[in-house]
């Protein structure tokens, strides 16, 4: 296997917004190797989560092209990319977005499941992850019962449940104090030492700092690309 | 997982969810009501028609049982005739009139059948026993309660009153021998059954004057003989009686009842419109208020197909609980219903309007499951079909 | 037959005077003339049982429709398709063997006043038989329609209460949706009362709108049910009427319903703190997880 991960070809995206077109980006060319962590900064409206969003195959590219692990994401159906997601891309958001109705185990089981892995696995992973998150004790808690930075534990370890190769995060300390932002670095970084690509799109300095690579965005395009280690 | 995460959901707004399925539980009852009721006319009509085994009436020709004071003349002649044919078994005639009952003072009126108490079909003795000889009748429970007699009491009864003459006609003192349930009898009838050679021979009118009529034959066929054949033959043999099959009753009882059935079919309609639409919007408002939740699932790889049947599952759990709470309040309120149809006059007592069958059940299940289905399909293909990156977008400005 | 030859003869008896004879002759219903294909100026015979012979015993009589005639509208006899066919009193009498008697004479009398001293002195006077109000036997005759009336009212209060439990659960659907938007009013200073006011006001306004919608459907349904049954038992009466009072009494019902609905679901909303609404976390969280959450 390549050690390249992914590769982004001549991406660009165009959507139409209050009678506007928008070209949110335009021209975007990205190979990323595997292991690697690598941070997409840029001031707000630069395209970077839509770029994030097309590498991850939640979003249609207007044209160009993007592959992970040999398979071209843009062209497969949404079935097959749900189904390609499910196995190779684990995602983090911002506002973590966990099903408050399950407890954090069922959260990261939740993925597992829709892999049809059986029910035992998936409790001895989700139990294993809830510790190598450091949240071994709140298994059955919900989303409502735990803090901010615990909710993003949870979202990290879901995103980990089916050992995806690649780790997307859109904004994952967005919405974290300056503590509980400086553990998530760490576990983020944790999680790349570990084996895991991490993409991830943010604003936060600290976080973009823990990156090996970082990737500057203006206006839809590419500025700057350069490796920090 | 599914049914795990649908649970969840539902349990999270307990008493979003509770009202919904009260709301869907008396749109059930209703549904299964009116479902009761579409059928249950029909079914305890027959059961009631067949009950004492005569498949054919026969009438005056041009009418139905009872329907006039029409009588069928020569009795005895239409007996033999009818013994002769074909797969007749038994002959049941019966007379209708009405009977003055004197009790000291008083005078009590009574509908009176007049029967051949060995092939009766009118009645069940309840108590006592059948009429034996020509002066001894039984009477209704409401008959013995409004004169006060017993078994074993004598009674002065005349067929005729001359309200000129102040005078009874057609007098004769009978014994009470039994207390009978008469099957064709409206609630609160008072009735009495003697042997129809008295109740032909009391009948007012000169002595010369030919008594010799019935109101009514009932008919037995033989088993395995088919009830078409026979009626047809009874109407070649008697042109002038009009055979009724247990089916054309039926049919004559649809038509007079069809207000009903038509009233079933449109509040039955209702009631489903109704649950389908408390379902359908509290799902869409659930979807609406997850639509993040739900676009997050399909980027971490759940399919859409399992988003929208974990949606649907939520919509069917809340219309099958609350169809299972509907069946016990269904059946409470069609009691009460039937209690107030019950006394729609000149229906036997013994009519049900709401009859309770367990098809009924399953086929007012069946349609909550499929409108539940249906109300959950919708809003959850909407959800599920929704693009992730537009919709993440939205849901974090919003 | 029989019986409806009778009554139709009674109706007309104090009135009617007597026919040139010969040919004699009866009026007939319009839809017995519909269904048999009989015209005016057509020969009938009429007999008393079925299938009777003129001439033998019991015998009929050979009749000229002289006039169709359309019966009164009513409700009593919506259900029987019966046929109704007028004859003079005499005929009818001596057709049937009834010698002079009549089941009742209707007698007319002026004002209320009329009416109870006729009644009083027709009983005093009264020789074997009695006198009774017409309003008091149609009371004992229209049975039929109390009983479907009753019917009906345990339906509509069943109804009710589907309405009512229907109109709570949107109420607290909507104001589930608004609870961020509540927190914040509440946040800005606005009172609990206020905001009860809101949404009882959105409730009243959903209960009214919806009551005019249904009381549209209701007409149109209306409409409807009277075409229907009006073919079905050819009648003109009408089987469904919305009037005023039920258009009152309808929206006025949805109106306490929703207000009713509007409040429960409000006091929802006003007894949790603005925090608790913003978070919605006051169903899920336990207190010891609320100690150490955050």
């Amino acid at each position: 296997m390549s050690d390249v991960v992914m590769k982004a070809s001549d991406l660009r995206r165009e959507y139409h917004m209050g009678g506007e077109l928008v070209r949110a980006v335009r021209g975007v060319t990205l190979e990323i190797a595997r292991g690697d962590y690598v941070a997409i900064v840029g001031p707000s409206g630069c395209g970077k989560s839509t770029l994030l969003n097309l590498l991850g195959g939640i979003d249609r590219p207007t044209t160009g092209s993007v592959t992970i692990e040999g398979s071209r994401i843009d062209q497969l159906s949404d079935a097959a990319a749900t189904r390609f997601r499910l196995h190779h891309i684990g995602f983090v958001f911002q506002r973590f977005y966990l099903m408050p109705a399950l407890t954090a185990i069922e959260n990261i089981e939740l993925p597992m499941a829709e892999a049809k892995i059986p029910r035992d696995k998936r409790v001895r992973r989700g139990r294993e992850l809830l510790a190598y998150v450091g949240l071994e004790a709140r298994y059955g808690h919900r989303p409502a019962q735990l803090s901010g930075g615990e909710q993003q534990r949870v979202a990290i370890a879901r995103a980990l449940a089916n050992k995806p190769q690649l780790l997307l995060a859109d904004e994952p300390t967005g919405e974290l104090d300056a503590k509980t932002g400086t553990e998530m670095i760490e576990l983020l970084a944790q999680v790349n030492r570990d084996g895991t690509t991490i993409v991830v799109v943010t604003h936060d300095e600290d976080l973009a700092g823990a990156a090996h690579r970082v990737v500057h965005m203006r206006d839809g395009v590419v500025v700057d690309d350069r490796r920090q280690r | 997982m599914l049914l795990r995460l649908a649970w969840a959901t539902l349990t999270r707004h307990r008493s979003r969810t509770l009202l919904a399925i009260l709301g869907v539980a008396v749109s059930a009852a209703m549904l299964l009501d009116m479902v009761m009721l579409s059928s249950g006319m029909r079914a305890s009509f027959r059961t009631l028609l067949l009950s004492r085994g005569f498949q054919l009436r026969l009438a005056p020709k041009g009418t139905l049982p009872f329907d006039t004071d029409a009588t069928i003349p020569d009795a005895s002649g239409v007996m033999r005739v009818l013994r002769t044919i074909p797969g007749v078994t038994t002959v049941s005639p019966v007379l209708g009139g009405q009977l003055h009952i004197v009790r000291g003072a008083r005078t009590i009126a009574a509908t009176a059948l007049g029967v051949d108490p060995a092939v009766q079909g009118d009645y069940e003795i309840t108590q006592g026993r059948a009429p034996a000889s020509p002066l001894e009748l039984v009477a209704s429970d409401d008959f013995l309660r409004a004169s006060g007699a017993r078994i074993g009491d004598t009674l002065s009864a005349a067929s005729g009153y001359d309200a000129q003459l102040r005078s009874f006609s057609g007098q004769r003192v009978l014994t009470i021998v039994g207390r009978a349930h008469f099957l064709y009898m409206p609630a609160e009838q008072r009735a009495v059954a003697i042997p129809l050679a008295t109740l032909q021979q009391m009948q007012p009118g000169p002595a010369t004057q030919n008594r010799d009529h019935v109101s009514l034959f009932m008919v037995k066929a033989r088993e395995g003989e088919p009830v078409d054949s026979v009626l047809r033959r009874i109407e070649t043999a008697l042109p002038r009686v009009s055979a009724i099959s247990t089916e054309t009753a039926m049919r004559q009882v649809d038509e007079r009842l069809s207000y009903f059935r038509q009233l079933a079919l449109i509040l039955g309609a209702v009631s489903l419109a109704v649950g389908f639409l408390l379902v359908t919007t509290l799902v869409t408002v659930s979807v609406n208020e997850r639509l993040g939740e739900i676009v997050v699932m399909r980027a971490i790889g759940v399919a859409r197909g399992r988003i929208v049947l974990q949606i649907v599952i939520e919509g069917i759990a809340i219309m099958v609980s609350g169809a299972l709470g509907g069946l016990g309040l269904g059946l409470v309120t069609a009691r009460y219903l039937n209690s107030i149809l019950a006394s729609f006059p000149g229906l036997p007592a013994a009519i049900d309007f709401f009859l309770f069958e367990p098809h009924d059940a399953w086929f007012a299940l069946g349609l909550l499951t499929v409108a539940g289905i249906l109300a959950g399909i919708y809003p959850s293909w909407r959800g599920a079909s929704l693009p992730i990156a537009v919709t993440l977008r939205e849901e974090a400005v919003g | 037959m029989l019986a409806a030859l009778l009554i139709a003869a009674f109706s007309q008896s104090i009135d009617s005077t007597p026919p040139p004879r010969p040919p004699r002759t009866v009026a007939i219903d319009e839809r017995l003339a519909a269904d048999a294909g009989i015209h005016v100026g057509d020969r009938l015979l009429l007999t008393p049982t079925p299938g009777g012979d003129v001439g033998s015993a019991g015998s009929g009589d050979s009749v000229i429709v002289s006039a169709l005639v359309r019966r009164r509208a009513d409700p009593s006899e919506v259900a029987r398709a019966e046929y109704r066919v007028r004859m003079h009193l005499d005929e009818l009498q001596a057709l049937i063997g009834y010698g002079d008697r009549v089941d009742r004479f209707a007698v007319s009398a002026r004002g209320t006043a009329g009416t109870d001293s006729a009644l009083r002195r027709i009983n005093d006077a009264a020789f074997g038989f009695r006198a009774y109000r017409s309003r008091d036997i149609a009371v004992e005759t229209s049975r039929t329609f109390l009983v479907v009336s009753r019917f009906h009212r345990a339906i509509g209060v069943i109804t009710i209460v589907a309405s009512a439990i229907f109109l709570l659960c949107i109420m607290l659907l909507k104001v589930d949706e608004r609870r961020r938007d509540v927190a914040a009013l509440r946040l800005m200073g606005i009172s609990a009362r206020s905001i009860v006011r809101s949404v009882m006001v959105e409730a009243a306004l959903v209960a009214v709108v919806g009551s005019a919608v249904g009381v549209g459907l209701g007409w149109l349904s209306s409409q409807i049910i009277n075409w229907h049954y009006r073919g079905v038992y050819r009648t003109p009466l009408a089987f469904a009427v919305v009037t005023p009072g039920i258009v009152l009494l309808a929206v006025s019902l949805s109106l306490a319903l929703g207000l009713i609905a509007g409040f429960v679901a409000a006091q929802r909303l006003v007894h949790m703190s603005p925090l608790e609404l913003l978070s919605g976390r006051r169903e899920e969280r336990s207190p010891a997880a609320a100690a150490t959450a955050g």
